[in-house]
């Protein structure tokens, strides 16, 4: 068995090369086919070792092997367990579906149990010698009461696993919980766990343990979304009808994840119903959605097509229509976005799948008249192949291609001039993953991937059409990153489980060139079946950096790379904790964290961002720290009443910038103290189910004035301006933020479809949240020199609050 | 299904008849008045200046009697040195009309035109604390031309192009003002720079603002880097207290000393074009 696995593993340095001449002969082939090279011989040195190290291991045993997938869809469910009864052995499915185990060799029959959450058990029973490949379906149950309860590892999983810091969200999960204008959103879901904040009402930022807004890496089917936000963030780009689920490691990374300091946020798109052919779609206040999906060939390939528009701009385009004639009227700009996710599948063969899976989404705002044609527009687009490979049945690889791409675009056309501003991040990603299982107690993932970076910043291109007039401006840049990694998940004992991961990390461009090391341990001991104690180090890097003007998410924040100055963020993250099981049924996790920051990026004061030719004049920077002596969370995910409640206790604080406050350490906007939700869903009976969230977080950090002065200037005294004297960054915290949300679904079935109607009240206190502070300059004429003029005759705090109280309503269907 | 967009359409009427702006009690920081100066060295005029001082956000302004003595800073010691002349500029208060200006600082003495010349402010407060500043005089960048171009398709609107020739040699910065009517009405005024400029000729545009008979001022002032950071941080202190996608900025003065004081001293050389819409 060792042979076979070695021999297969040789093989792999060959197979790839010829397909990757093929697919990728004329994109970027230099970079893509020197990385591929160096991956696999890195990764090949990995597996030697591994394999030298560990085969003793596997003699007289009987390994098992193969997918679970969902029945109904042939979907592969991911944290599916599978375990030999009267035996202890067992396994969880990984994020492809792949399970492997052994058990000793015997000539007595041993029955296996596979289990989900919210599905029936499957039991088969084997004669365990040899390798013994079993894929297998599991059916959902029956009552639609159950559905809400799907999630991907059962309790007693979470207690056990090494994972920690750690939460899935299901798309059905999510889409029974009251939401924004009925927009059900995966990411603002995520914003009601514990250790991760929301920054400011109605958007989708995260903020996780401290850490900025650009330090989560996002991946959707292990592509990298640069910006998962329309409209300003009040909506992520994520399209629930096409996504299967949603996973966030807030600490204790894999070492096959880097890149990013503060989370890892890991979206899987659904693969395609691959038995029958489905309608899906929604249409809600906002938005309406369009889903697709079925079998190219029964059972081995299959399709998904997911759309989303939302259709504002059809209002406003009739508003202006009526209003085209009248004088002084001020046309509304249009403004939509949308999102179109594809995603297919072939089954090649008994051993090969395949995946290639597209997204594109676009915000467009725009307006014209007699003297502006003004187009504004941004999005992302990317791209998946990726390739699973089972070698046999203890090594499963998985090659993935990914293409990522975020740009924004301006234009203006004036008669005679135009005006032309946009700056992109492209990126070409490739990755080699190997999940080799030797034995029961040793899971072994390795592998590496290399990404070239692409930068546009600022690119200005303006003048007169005669070409007398120019202006030009902006810099380009490139980059290469890499990662190799390597991870054993050890069960020590009985009771003590580690997961030993390392990952040589990388930079390259012009002008600077790092290699890092990045340790990654986590372990788990068991005082009892129910309840562990949990700890884990891990360290991340950051090689491109968001440069955000504002604590708000703008579509013109730059991606900015590496360079000799502005050298890579790095944090190292300590956390200990306890999982505790109550009778099977209630989960109480709690965290104490430390995640210590460097080489943090900040602006100046005053910092001009747009065509600067060396836009690193307009960086400082600094380190910064954050912790929390309790991040609590008690989940139920059983019965009819579900849900959680997550509470933390934090601080977070930026210093050492030698610009900012005198180097002193300030807290950033998202230095949220207190943080408290309460997620509760409520399943009546098959047809109506009642959802609620509460939340509660201490105000946001901001930089208001603290002084004024009245300024003259050249305009001369009648356009005076009282103008905001700023002090030290920071010192002035909002009034603290509280918020109830209802939902009410209706569930109902007819013979060719089901549907569901959905109630939300967002706010349902009608509660005035603070989004935002300013100072209102009452003014009073009077006469000065002969002239009257206006001036400051009172100062007024003011708060302006989004959302009032909004329902809104929701009817989805399936046919 | 049809009706969505109306349904959407009185919502978002309903929206926004909630009243979602409330008055709130809040304490800022606590702040320490500053000197805030205001000098303007403008050729063929006084040299004068306004020496004002700033306040906690909070602190009321009457507008009685006492409004100048609340705001002035009185009583200060104030001396202009340039080619190894020194000026003193005694407390005394003059006005400029159209546009309203004031200054608690006025010599008779008047500001020559010669580009090139380095002038310093030293300033000595009753308190005794000092504010210190410097500048140069830049060269006048003259306007090329004011073309007026009307809309091809609604020819009764008419509006103007200022042109200038631009030094692509050095690194300069302009502050562009637009002015209808009389210069009491500001229809545009900011700063910018010829960093992205790559031809010589360099234009400033407007809306089709105009009809036949109107007056418009176009005007390009000729300005140090500090003026123009000066004027960038106070535009953005300004824009981002009303504006949560905001950067606030502190005040990028170019005056210092031992009063910890806010402002700018600067020159200020700039050519103007008046014309009248014609047709």
């Amino acid at each position: 068995m060792v042979e076979l696995n070695f021999d297969s593993a040789v093989k792999i340095g060959t197979l790839p090369n010829k397909i990757f001449k093929r697919l990728f002969l004329n994109f970027e082939i230099t970079f893509i086919y020197d990385a591929m090279n160096l991956i696999y011989r890195l990764t090949l040195l990995f597996a030697g070792l591994f394999l030298f190290v560990l085969p003793s291991f596997s003699q007289q045993n009987a390994t098992i092997s193969g997918s679970i997938r969902d029945d109904e869809n042939g979907e592969t469910l991911i944290g599916a367990t599978v375990e030999a009864i009267g035996l202890r052995k067992g396994n969880v499915s990984n994020e492809y579906g792949f399970y492997s185990f052994s058990v000793p060799a015997s000539k007595d029959s041993v029955t296996l149990k596979f289990s989900y959450l919210g599905f029936i058990p499957e039991f088969r029973t084997i004669l365990p010698q040899g390798n013994i490949k079993l894929d297998i379906s599991l059916k959902e149950e029956g009552s639609l009461l159950n559905e809400v309860t799907i999630v991907a590892n059962t309790l007693e999983d979470k207690v056990k696993s090494t994972e920690m810091s750690v939460t899935t969200i299901s798309t059905k999960e999510a889409k029974a919980l009251p939401a924004l204008f009925g927009e059900t959103d995966l990411l603002k879901i995520i914003q009601l766990k514990p250790g991760v904040a929301s920054g400011t009402e109605g958007t989708t930022g995260i903020f996780v343990r401290g850490g900025a807004n650009d330090q989560n890496l996002i991946v959707l089917d292990e592509a990298v979304v640069y910006n998962p936000n329309h409209l300003f963030g009040f909506f992520s780009t994520f399209n629930p009808d096409a996504v299967k689920d949603l996973k966030i490691w807030k600490g204790g990374f894999p070492s096959q994840y880097g890149g990013r300091l503060s989370s890892v946020i890991d979206v899987r798109m659904k693969e395609g119903n691959n038995k029958d052919y489905d309608v899906a779609g929604g249409i809600g206040l906002i938005s309406s959605r369009l889903t697709v999906e079925g079998p190219i060939k029964k059972n081995k390939s299959s399709f998904i097509v997911s759309g989303r528009r939302t259709y504002a701009d059809i209002i406003t385009r009739q508003v202006n229509k009526a209003n085209e004639n009248k004088k002084d009227y001020q046309p509304i700009p249009d403004y939509y976005f949308y999102d179109l996710n594809t995603k297919v599948n072939f089954q090649l063969t008994q051993k090969d799948r395949l995946f290639l899976s597209g997204y594109f989404g676009r915000d467009v705002f725009k307006f014209s008249n007699e003297t502006f044609n003004f187009l504004f527009d941004w999005g992302n687009t990317t791209g998946t192949a990726r390739w699973n490979h089972t070698f046999g049945p203890k090594l499963f690889s998985n090659t993935t291609f990914t293409y990522s791409d975020y740009r924004y675009r301006i234009r203006n056309i004036i008669q005679g001039f135009s005006f032309r501003l946009g700056s992109n991040i492209v990126d070409v990603n490739i990755k080699q993953d190997f999940y080799y299982q030797p034995n029961n107690k040793h899971t072994i993932r390795f592998g590496g991937n290399a990404t070239s970076h692409q930068f546009s910043v600022g690119r200005l291109k303006a003048g007169s059409d005669d070409g007398s007039v120019s202006f030009e401006a902006g810099q380009d840049f490139k980059g290469t990153e890499f990662g190799l990694f390597v991870a054993d998940d050890w069960v020590l004992t009985d009771r003590v489980k580690v997961n030993l991961g390392a990952r040589l990390s990388g930079w390259n461009n012009s002008t600077s060139n790092y290699a890092r090391f990045e340790p990654r341990l986590s372990a788990n001991y068991g005082l009892t079946d129910k309840w562990s104690l949990k700890a884990s180090y891990s360290r991340m890097n950051q090689y491109v950096h968001l440069l955000a003007s504002s604590g708000l998410s703008l579509p013109t924040d730059i991606w900015y790379p590496s360079t000799d100055k502005v050298r890579p963020e790095k944090s190292d993250q300590v956390a200990l904790g306890t999982s505790l099981l109550i009778r099977d049924k209630v989960l109480i996790t709690w965290e104490a964290w430390y995640k210590k920051l460097y080489n943090q990026v900040d602006f100046i004061d005053g910092a001009e961002l747009f065509g600067q030719k060396n836009i690193e004049t307009q960086l400082t920077f600094g380190e910064g720290y954050a912790y929390s002596p309790l991040e609590l969370e008690i989940e139920k995910k059983d019965g009819r009443l579900t849900g959680w409640i997550g509470y933390t206790l934090a601080w977070a604080k930026r210093g050492r910038f030698p610009v900012i406050n005198r180097g002193d350490y300030f807290s950033p906007r998202f230095d949220i103290r207190n943080n408290l939700s309460v997620v509760a869903l409520y399943s009546l009976n098959r047809h109506w189910q009642f959802t609620a969230t509460w939340v509660y977080n201490s105000g946001v950090v901001s930089w208001l004035p603290s002084g004024r002065l009245t300024l003259q200037d050249v305009p001369g005294a009648p356009f005076q301006s009282v103008v905001p004297v700023y002090g030290d960054r920071n010192t002035f915290r909002y009034p603290a933020y509280m918020r109830g949300d209802l939902g009410i679904v209706y569930k109902y079935k007819t013979k060719r479809s089901e549907q569901d109607i959905t109630l939300s009240v967002y706010n349902v206190t009608d509660r005035r949240n603070p989004y935002f502070l300013y100072i209102d300059i009452q003014t009073q004429s009077t006469n000065l020199g002969g002239q009257t003029i206006d001036l400051p005759s009172a100062f007024q705090a003011k708060q302006v609050s989004l959302f009032p109280i909004l329902p809104s309503l929701t009817w989805n269907f399936k046919f | 299904m049809k009706n969505i967009p109306v349904y959407f359409g009185l919502f978002m009427l309903v929206l926004g008849a909630c009243n979602l702006t409330k008055d709130v009690a809040i304490d800022l920081p606590e702040y320490a008045r500053q000197p805030v100066v205001e000098c303007y060295l403008e050729p063929g005029k006084p040299f004068r200046m306004l020496l004002t001082q700033s306040y906690s956000f909070f602190d009321p302004l009457g507008l009685d009697s006492s409004f100048l003595e609340k705001t002035l800073l009185q009583g200060a010691t104030v001396n202009i040195t340039y080619n190894n002349k020194t000026i003193n500029l005694p407390n005394q208060l003059s006005f400029e009309s159209s546009p309203l200006k004031l200054f608690n600082y006025t010599s008779s003495q008047l500001v020559p035109a010669d580009p090139g010349v380095e002038y310093t402010l030293n300033i000595t407060l009753s308190d005794g604390k000092t504010v210190t500043g410097k500048t140069i005089m830049l060269p006048l960048v003259q306007i090329d031309s004011v073309p007026v171009q009307f809309n091809p398709t609604k020819d009764t609107l008419a509006q103007t192009f200022m042109y200038i020739t631009d030094d692509l040699g050095t690194v300069d910065f302009y502050r562009r003002m637009l002015n209808y009517g009389t210069l009491d009405s500001i229809a545009q005024d900011f700063v910018t720079s010829d960093r992205f400029s790559t031809t010589s000729k360099v234009v400033f545009g407007m809306g089709y603002d105009l009809t036949v008979g109107d007056t418009v001022f176009n005007t390009i002032f000729h300005i140090t880097p500090e003026y123009y950071d000066y004027i960038e941080s106070v535009q953005l202190a300004i824009a981002s207290s009303f504006n949560p996608f905001g950067q606030p900025s502190v005040i990028k003065s170019n005056v210092t000393g031992t009063a910890v004081p806010l402002g700018i001293f600067t020159c200020l050389v700039y050519d103007r074009d008046t014309t009248i819409i014609v047709k």
